[in-house]
């Protein structure tokens, strides 16, 4: 099944958005989604290779709407949903763990 | 099997329904060794939560841009499971 995200020589998409002041988030919470990855993997609640996978099984239509940290978060939401550490229905990206993100 | 550089390979056309880490661009297309890079454990098998993962050597491999993209004179070069490659 080839997923959204094998776009590999495809163009259209236009320039990489690269922000001006040379640091690696745009938001502060893109940093804590990183760091909360980071925590979650040390902890062994998932693998590397599980967490490409959950970013990939986002559906097309939702992947190709959502910003690079925006799909980390879905995969994240996505594999504590998986293992039950997380209840219900896993929420829009960016909307469940992260209510106030758009204050950055 | 080991495969010596210079080898004529084919990454194999199957589209596994989880993660692998052959791009779309090379499924299907003949390349060739440049050198073995290594032991490593199978991303598919990582991904399905399947432990231990196998583990395979790692080859890489180079294709010409112009039989991916339609132009270009330089190769490209991906890294590639032994599972992935079938002898061309």
């Amino acid at each position: 099944m080839s997923r959204a995200h094998d776009i590999g020589g495809q163009t259209g998409f236009g320039p990489v958005p690269l922000g001006e002041d040379g640091l690696p988030f745009e938001h502060d919470w893109e940093a804590r989604v990183y760091a909360l990855n980071g925590v979650l993997r040390a902890r062994g609640l998932y693998s590397g290779d599980e967490f490409r996978d959950a970013i990939e099984r986002i559906p097309p239509q939702e992947y190709l709407g959502l910003s690079y940290y925006e799909r980390w978060l879905r995969a994240i939401e996505t594999l504590l949903a998986d293992r039950a550490l997380l209840a219900g229905e896993a929420p829009p990206a960016g909307q469940g763990l992260l209510p106030d993100r758009e204050g950055g | 099997m080991t495969l010596r550089p210079g080898t004529r390979v084919r990454a194999r056309l199957a589209d596994p329904d989880h993660h692998t880490r052959v791009p779309g661009y090379v499924r299907g297309q003949t390349g060739e060794v440049v050198e073995a890079a290594g032991q490593w454990p199978l991303p598919d098998d990582g991904a399905r939560g399947i432990t231990p993962a196998r583990v395979e050597t790692v080859y890489s491999v180079r294709f010409p841009a112009a039989a991916l993209w339609g132009s270009g004179t330089h190769w490209v070069i991906v890294d590639l499971w032994e599972s992935y490659l079938e002898e061309a």
